[in-house]
């Protein structure tokens, strides 16, 4: 009986090396049906580090970043000289300030940043301040030490922009709130979101082809007019270190 | 030296209010919205000294503050003069506790009204054009200003108070 007994416990499901087998066999089914692309993917991840090409790209990259920075310069070169003899405003500017922001007030009503540049440094009224992403405002006031700045953001300011997608002029109308707003005098100027906003060409305020902010929403048309909010590119409220551009228009 | 600062506390709070103006402190806003900090000595400086103190120190107070910021078209002076004779009207009150609420409401009233003559200017100003509906949005920064100066009023007045009370009763 107990021979028996032993003969029935070694049937081939009982033995370790059968399931081994059958799990290959399973395993090289499931190969044969997704065509191989475990291998593929297995290949792939181990052959990465010698792949060709990962240097090349970068080499690429950077030779692509010195030919934009040429034709940049190039580009500002000519639109220099172009301007000049169209007798337009100069956009670039031979002198730039770099000031600290020791005051602001970016909430509330009173919009305004001081710096720590004043008259004594050659900073005068009417001149343009830049930051990180574009135009922050214009000089307002100055010191001896300081100078102020009202954002555009301030209810006090109103300045001409150019909506590049649609050539239209427009006004940026300045609310005590974070978003200001872009008025258009025409009802069928086809503005949408995402619209990039920068300083017109016509301002006599600002010099042209400053980065200012993108289209936000817009709001219902006004009787001939179409408005809309404009989300600024510069944060007055994070920004520690401006330029001041000395503009003479 | 000490006899000075105790007899001329006022003052040296006076000084105070313009540097914290500046200062702004972005931790203590809401919205970006601080609390309006002239009201917190005006308040005090008017319960004290009566009606035409308050009416003086408030314009005096407008002058500074509108030499500091950039608003050449708006001006914060008739708002602080009304509130600088409404604070005056006054009494003081003896219970220490209903006085500290009744700071804050005050101030909140006060800072409400600066607020609304602020921005009927900013209105007003933009009337002709039409769009002055585009200025709603901005009514949230009078409604954060009234919620935080109501909250802080409490707090500084009330110490503001005692410190005016103490410095005048060493004057006479």
């Amino acid at each position: 009986m107990l021979d028996v007994r032993r003969i029935s416990t070694s049937r081939w499901w009982h033995k370790k090396k059968s399931w081994f087998f059958f799990g290959i066999f399973v395993f090289l089914v499931f190969v044969r049906i997704s065509k191989g692309s475990f291998y593929k993917d297995f290949y792939y991840f181990i052959s990465k580090p010698f792949w060709p090409g990962q240097f090349q790209k970068e080499l690429i990259l950077k030779s692509i970043d010195q030919e934009s920075l040429v034709k940049l310069n190039l580009l500002k070169k000519d639109n220099v000289r172009l301007r000049k003899i169209l007798s337009l405003q100069e956009s670039s500017s031979k002198e730039n300030i770099s000031a600290a922001v020791i005051s602001r007030k970016t909430g509330g009503w009173w919009r305004q940043i001081i710096l720590n540049k004043g008259s004594k440094d050659g900073v005068e009224i009417g001149n343009i301040v830049i930051g990180p992403g574009g135009l922050l405002g214009r000089v307002n006031d100055t010191s001896l030490f300081t100078s102020s700045v009202t954002l555009i953001t301030s209810p006090e300011s109103k300045l001409g922009v150019w909506v590049d997608r649609i050539q239209i002029n427009g006004l940026l109308v300045g609310l005590g709130d974070d978003l200001p707003s872009l008025i258009l005098y025409s009802k069928d100027a086809d503005i949408k979101v995402g619209d990039f906003v920068s300083s017109s060409p016509a301002s006599t305020l600002l010099p042209p082809n400053i980065p200012i902010g993108i289209v936000q929403s817009i709001d219902k048309t006004l009787k001939s007019k179409k408005t809309a909010k404009i989300l600024l590119l510069a944060k007055p409220q994070v920004i520690d270190w401006v330029q001041i551009l000395k503009v003479n228009i | 030296m000490n006899k000075l600062f105790t007899k001329k506390s006022s003052i040296f709070c006076f000084i105070f209010i313009p540097i914290i103006f500046l200062w702004h402190p972005n931790w203590l806003g809401f919205l970006g919205v601080q609390p309006y900090w002239p009201l917190f000595w005006l308040l005090p400086w008017s319960m004290i000294n009566g009606s035409m103190n308050g009416l003086i120190f408030g314009l005096f107070l407008g002058l500074i503050l509108d030499s500091l910021t950039l608003d050449n078209n708006f001006t914060q002076i008739p708002g602080l003069i009304l509130c600088g004779i409404l604070f005056g009207r006054i009494k003081l009150h003896s219970d220490i506790l209903v006085g500290h609420f009744r700071h804050g409401l005050i101030c909140s009233f006060g800072s409400f009204l600066c607020g609304t003559l602020y921005f009927l200017q900013i209105l007003f100003r933009n009337f002709s054009d039409l769009s002055f509906l585009l200025f709603i949005p901005a009514l949230k920064n009078i409604l954060a200003e009234v919620f935080l100066t109501g909250l802080f009023a409490p707090f500084i007045c009330s110490q503001l108070l005692i410190i005016f009370k103490f410095s005048k009763r060493k004057l006479h």
